[in-house]
Order: C-alpha cells, then structure tokens, then sequence
C-alpha cells in the first residue's frame, strides 16, 4: 500500500539551518549535516532541503556542503535554491540529490524546465510554488523568497509547471508558514484537482490532525513539515524530532 | 566486487554509497576491459528508456561485452529502476530495443487524477516466488519508488516480489543470473541494504 | 589497569590513577570520599528520604506561584531522564533544559522528545551555532589537549543557569550519581570556562557569538546574585542505571544508546577515540562504581576494562566531515602533539585562592560538593 509522504522541510541559510514565520524572523535551528544525518537514523521517508538565501542573493548551489549532506542519506534528499542552469543540475544529480526543485528560475526561466525535464526525467523535477495573498487578499505566485509578486495565478502557473514536465508540485502558502495553525486547504484542494502529478503541501502544520486534513479532505499526496520537526512543541525549545513510526502508518495513501 | 556500470545515466555515487555502508567491495566502472574481468554487476538508471540504451550504445563494445558477460558468462546482474526495465524486449516510452534478457515489455502506468503518475514514494511488496535476492527480508518491507512506467513480463512466474499500486505490478523480477528491482534499495534504508547485501552473497 | 600495581581493594582504582591514595585496609580515597558523601546524604536509606522531602517541598514552596519550580538538565542520557520522571513523580512542576551542540545522534533527540511528551513537560533549549561549535572542537583536537569535549560541558551548565534566571526559577535538578559514576579524579582532565576560551582564542580562528561559556564572571554572578541551588536528588535515593533503562523503556518509549555518553557523538568521539589517545579510559569510572555496588566482581570489571574500545568507523567519517579534515590532517592531529591544560590559562589558582568562599556556598548549596572537592584544592603532584 503506497504511503501518503511525511516530509522534513530543512531551510539552509548560509551554513546553518533556520525555522521562518511567513519566510520572515529567522531562529537559527542547528547543523544541516547533523540534523539530515540524525533524519537517516529514524529512517525517515525523504527530505527536502531548501537554501533560501540562494535566488534572492543570487548564489550558486553551496555543492560541498550538499555533497555532504546527500551522503548522509539512504533515502531520497531533494534539494532547491539558486538552481538556474543544466549544469547546476548536473553537478546536484552526481552528488547523489534525487529531485531538484525549480522556483524563481521556473518563472524567469520556464525554459529550463522543459530541458531538465526531457534530459533528467520528470520524477526528478519539483516545480515549487509559493502563494502569498496581495494587498486585496487575492493569493498569488511569489518569487525570491516571497520577495516578489509575479502576479501569476497559482493554479494556472500549476498547469503550466505541470504541462513544462515537472513531476510533482511542492506548494507553500506564505501566509500560514510557521504559525502552527494549519495548511491552507482550499489552495491545496484546488490545485491537486487541477493537475495530474502530486502535490506536496507544505506551510502551517501545527499538529497531526493538520497532516490528515491535508491528505483526506484536500487531496495532497505528501505533507511537508517545517516547525513540527524543529520545535518541541509551540512557543518552546528546538528539538529535532519526527512523529512516530504508529502515526505515520495511518497516513495510508487512499487509493493504493 | 560488485562492479557498477557507468554509462552515463543514474544514481551511482548513491549505490555506492550503501554498498561502502554495509561494508562490501564496490567499484564504479566503464572501460570494457575492466567490465570483462569483473565478477558481479548492477546496472543503474534514472531517466528515458532510449536516453539509457543510446547511450550504451554509444560506448564502443559495451552493448557486446554486456551480452557476452550476462548472457553466456551467466555472471549476476541485477537492474535498479530504468535498469531493470532496460533488461526487457522494448518500452512503450521509446523506439530503442533493450537488452532483451527477459522477455517482455515495459509500459506505462494510466494517468487519472486519483492515481498520481509517477508512482512515487514508499510502498510495500507481497512475495511472489523465493530468491536468493530477498532471502530474510522483512515481509512488511518498504521501499522507495519513483517511476512512471512499469515491467511486464511474459512469464509472470519470474517475479520475485509485486506492488500495489491500483494494481499489482512487477517489482522484482529474476531470470538465473539476472535480477531486477523497479524501487531505487540505496534510497530504502535497511530494507535496501538488506536487497544489496543479498546480491553481494549471491 | 596493569597487573603487580596496587588495587584498591573495593572498587578497580590502581596506583596510576591521579592523586590516589590507599588506608591501611587497601581501600582508595576515592571510595572513602564515596563512603564519605553516602553517609552525608543518606543514600538508599530513609536518612535520604527525608532530606529528599524536605527538598522536595522547599522546591514546591519556592515555586508556588510560577509555572516551573525547578530546572531539569536532559540530554536524552539515562541519568537526566531519569531524573525527569521522578521529578515529576515527586509532584514537582518541572522545566527541561537542553543544550544542543548539534552533535547530537537520533536517539538523544527522539529521548528528549519522547519523554518530555509522555510526562508532559516543557522544554528550553540553547542551541549553538554550527559553524562557532565546530570552529571550538577543531582548536580542542589542534591543541593538542585531552578534553574534546569540554566546551559542552561547560556550555550544559551555563544553559541550566540561564534557563533557571530567565524563569525565576530557584532549584537545579542535575542528574549524576556518584554511586554509579563515581567522582572523576582531578588530574588528567580539567574542566573551566577560562580553560575553554584559551584553547579557542590560541587555536580557533572564528570568534564566537553563541557559544555559552561560563567566564569566571558568569560564574560569580550566578553563585552570588542568583541563589541558585544545585541539587542532585540521586545522591539520596537508591539509584540503579540497569533500573532506570527498564523503567523509562517500558513508560515512555525511551530508548538506550549502548554506553555512557554515546547517545551524543561529540561525547562519543571523545570518550571511544580521543580520550584512549592519552592512554584515559572513561568506562573505569562506571565500571569501578559497579564494583563498589557489587554488582559486577572485580576480576570482571578489570578484564572488561582491558578489553579494547570498540571504535565506530563512521563516526570518525562524521568527526572528518564535520570539521572538514582531510585523511592527512586527520592522521596529523591524531599523531600531534599532547598538551595539558596545565599549559593554558584556567581558573584553578582563583578557585584554589578562594577556598574558604567556596566552602561557605557549598554550605550553602550555592555550588556542588563535588566543585569544592575538585577544584578548591591543589594537587599533589
């Protein structure tokens, strides 16, 4: 029976890894070789690793400490950030990542994607989008880091990404990013009803039943978990930390 | 020794990098003459069934060398991912002819909005016949898949292990020397390592 | 432990061990000092019980109308853990507090998670930065000296302090037993905030903004101006470590990392790799108070100690990775030269000169016993 996906959402800013609110107040959270290292240990299904300081300074991929941490891992390790060009893709998929993601170079490069997806495959392609409400409240695509508005409509830019060749969405609402208070539901139903390929939804997961919600009622195939696995719990101390091995069997994937 | 094959295609620093862990010989080779004196084979792959096969036959003498270790050596191989599905006849996803090994073909997983393609993630396997690649494997191992288009054997009584997913499919597969697996053992844990250290003892 | 030296005759301590001395009827001062400290606190005995109650309710009274009462330092260990549980059982209104040098292996952090969640517990934690931590434990291995893994040592015990202040809270519950740990022997090993900064500022080559070192400053600040009260309620009860790994098993999911310190693999480089390089053996400390409690027999003990470390491969893998080390420079510092901290700038004449103030906040429960005995005195060379 296919497993619906729990996965670590790491966030590298320079060396370290850090927890944002709604991509803002950066607390520093620990040791990116460490903590991937210590996700192995619990045989955790699959990690993602964004560097959120790439694109927005306009950065290369920091490839040695990637290779590090891609040798950590007996579980697939997907990496984005600054990720513009084949060759960047190329050096990723040598060091041992097994899915990139595009976010800022999918939007001002949508080209890239077509060519990494015809040459790499798209199971190995992760078209990241960003959703953060405008000034009217309209949810919209974000680039650099929530930096920028680019005005596109989140489910169109979906389809697109989708019909470009990328194998999977990873979708993060800005808004409910590090506030524990759930994922937004409605953006997540409605774009995994849109595309064919699965969705990682990613932004707010305060607690298990938020993890539920996402697969049953809004039709994600995956979860990705930010504050949940770097807190102890709300408003307390950092702790690296995954629910258990019995909470996360009952994530059955409905139509296995 | 187990010895994996670089063509140009796949995840082979990451095998490797399992293989190293449970503490067996590996080496990552492409020059025939090391492939003819090699004792033991994986044959990776990640990617497009005739990306794969053109670029093997772009090594001079690799497609010949191969057929003679495997085929008339009998010397063990055993196929990751697009590698397995490269030992069938053809695939629906290209023109270019695989190495033909085991009969049959690869096709491709029907798309609905409720079955997700690529099947990606973990998933279980039922245990269809006995092997020597998964003696001792736990019978509610998972593994980690990730593919869109899946292997059809003719004579069905050569999987090893099946899937699930919306239906069963192969994903072990064994003719004598020559194995198979459709999920990716270097990003499936100790479910993995068990797979490669059975294939290092064989 | 080599044979035809003197042993003492109750617990595994030879002539070798730093500042030793043995009576009349072949027994250590160690083990006198041990002897010493059970008859003080009571431990095992009803004597214990209700020195323990009455700091039990002095806990409760201090903290009545706060949120915490008391300061629990975890690392994920059995001791800390332990100690948690009772905490709690004691009807005590705990906060746990860990300091996280990112070295830490899954089973700590899964320790500390599960446990704080089954007992229902809030937890403070410091976590330093990588790249300061890292930039620390690389100066310690060029120096040359013993202690790998000093900086988290210090570093615990500043966290327990700070966490205490920011919360107003009195009491600091820590979890060593002397009964199954023994007191360490001043001499090979030293241990001070001072010590910690020299080794760093002559061999490090970054400054470092988070790392919470205790400075003789801190130090000083914290025994006078915060009353602070360091207890360590398994002195006084009957405290088994093979007890205490059942019990937290079977309640709370915990789970044991095969050795003393190995649950962190900082204290675990240190104490498996580093350490036997000066020829010091820590498992004599645990093996000698199984001895003492008669639960292993000594010609097992010595044998067990004789027997070589078993040394993780991977882990040194990890230690190169980390501190980016190459094969080369990594045989180099494993081959270096040894160091002492004798040759750096430490506290120990301060701590020495001020004896008499110590003896008065040991009294007074300012610091632990164990500080005074171990730092307060010179040693006879």
């Amino acid at each position: 029976m296919l497993r619906s996906r729990l996965i670590p959402c790491l966030l590298l800013k320079n060396k370290s890894l850090v927890k944002t609110i709604r991509f803002d107040k950066f607390e520093y959270v620990g040791d990116p070789c460490n903590t991937v290292k210590i996700f192995n240990e619990l045989e955790i299904d699959e990690v993602i690793i964004f560097d959120i300081d790439a694109s927005k300074n306009k950065k290369s991929p920091n490839f040695d400490l990637i290779k590090n941490l891609a040798n950590e891992c007996f579980m697939p390790l997907s990496y984005g950030g600054g990720i513009d060009s084949i060759d960047h893709a190329k050096k990723l998929f040598d060091l041992g990542i097994e899915k990139i993601s595009l976010n800022t170079s999918a939007i001002y490069q949508p080209n890239l994607v077509d060519q990494l997806a015809k040459v790499y495959g798209s199971q190995a392609i992760i078209g990241c989008i960003d959703i953060k409400k405008n000034m009217l409240g309209v949810k919209k695509v974000w680039s650099h880091a929530g930096g920028v508005n680019t005005k596109k409509n989140p489910i169109e830019w979906a389809l697109e990404l989708e019909d470009r060749g990328v194998g999977e969405i990873f979708l993060t609402s800005v808004d409910n990013e590090g506030t524990w208070k759930g994922l937004d539901l409605d953006m997540i139903n409605e774009i995994s009803n849109s595309v064919y390929i699965p969705l990682i939804a990613h932004g707010g997961a305060g607690r298990f039943s938020h993890v539920k919600d996402a697969i049953y009622k809004s039709g994600a195939s995956a979860v990705a978990l930010g504050n949940m696995v770097v807190y102890q719990k709300q408003n307390m101390g950092i702790l690296i930390n995954f629910p258990d091995k019995e909470k996360i069997n009952e994530l059955k994937f409905f139509n296995g | 020794m187990i010895s994996i094959i670089d063509y140009g295609l796949g995840n082979l620093g990451s095998i490797k990098n399992m293989i190293e862990h449970i503490e067996e010989e590996v080496q990552i080779i492409s020059d025939i003459s090391l492939i003819k004196h090699a004792s033991k084979f994986i044959l990776p792959g990640v990617g497009a069934f005739d990306t794969a096969m053109k670029k093997i036959h772009k090594i001079d003498g690799l497609y010949e060398t191969l057929n003679e270790q495997i085929v008339l050596k009998k010397k063990p191989l055993l196929g990751v991912c697009l590698g397995m599905q490269l030992l069938m006849d053809i695939s629906e996803e290209g023109k270019e002819k695989g190495f033909g090994w085991i009969t049959g073909k690869v096709k491709k997983f029907p798309k609905n909005k409720f079955l997700k393609v690529p099947h990606m993630g973990w998933n279980t396997v039922s245990f269809d016949k006995e092997s020597s690649l998964t003696r001792g494997l736990d019978r509610k191992a998972r593994f980690y898949f990730v593919h869109s288009y899946y292997v059809k054997p003719k004579d069905k009584k050569k999987s090893i292990l099946s899937t699930s997913y919306s239906f069963n499919f192969v994903s072990a597969i064994q003719e004598e020397n020559i194995f198979g697996v459709q999920f990716h053992p270097e990003k499936s844990h100790s479910f993995g390592m068990k797979i490669l250290k059975n294939f290092s003892d064989f | 432990m080599s044979e035809n030296k003197k042993i003492c005759s109750k617990c595994i301590y030879d002539e070798n061990i730093p500042n030793i001395s043995f009576s009349s009827n072949g027994i250590c001062n160690y083990c006198d000092q041990i002897e010493f400290l059970k008859t003080k606190f009571g431990t095992g005995e009803r004597k214990g019980k209700e020195l323990l109650n009455i700091l039990i309710n002095n806990i409760k009274k201090e903290g009545k109308h706060k949120k915490y009462d008391c300061v629990v330092g975890v690392s994920g260990g059995t001791d800390s853990s332990y100690l948690l549980m009772k905490a709690k059982e004691w009807g005590l209104s705990p906060l746990a507090v860990h300091y996280d040098n990112t070295w830490n292996s899954a089973i700590a952090s899964m320790n500390i998670e599960k446990i704080t969640r089954s007992l229902n517990v809030d937890l403070y934690t410091h976590v330093v930065n990588n790249v300061e931590v890292d930039d620390i434990k690389l100066a310690f291995l060029k120096s040359g000296v013993p202690e790998f893994d000093a900086d988290t040592d210090i570093a615990f015990v500043q966290v327990l302090r700070e966490a205490a202040a920011k919360y107003n809270i009195k009491y600091i519950l820590e979890g060593h037993s002397f009964m199954t740990e023994g007191i360490s022997p001043i001499g090979s090993n030293y241990l001070d905030g001072g010590y910690v900064h020299d080794v760093h500022k002559k061999f490090g080559s970054i400054k470092s903004k988070t790392f919470p070192n205790m400075t003789f400053f801190q130090f000083m600040k914290w025994v006078l101006f915060y009353r602070q009260k360091f207890i360590r309620p398994l002195w006084y009860i009957d405290y088994s470590k093979e007890n205490a790994i059942k019990v937290l098993k079977k309640n709370t999911g915990w789970q044991y990392y095969g050795g003393h310190h190995l649950e962190n693999r900082a204290s675990s480089f240190s104490h498996t790799i580093w350490l036997p390089r000066y020829g010091i053996d820590f498992r004599y400390l645990s093996l000698a108070a199984q001895v003492r409690q008669k639960s292993l027999d000594q010609n097992q003990a010595i044998k067990i100690f004789n027997s070589k470390i078993k040394i993780d491969k991977k882990l040194v893998q990890y230690v190169k990775k980390r501190l980016h080390l190459s094969d080369v420079e990594y045989l180099k510092i494993m081959n270096g030269e040894k160091r002492t901290w004798k040759e750096f700038k430490t506290y120990k004449k301060l701590f020495e000169y001020l004896k008499p103030l110590f003896y008065i906040l040991t009294r007074l429960e300012r610091v632990p016993i164990s500080f005074y005995l171990k730092y307060c005195f010179k040693i006879k060379e």
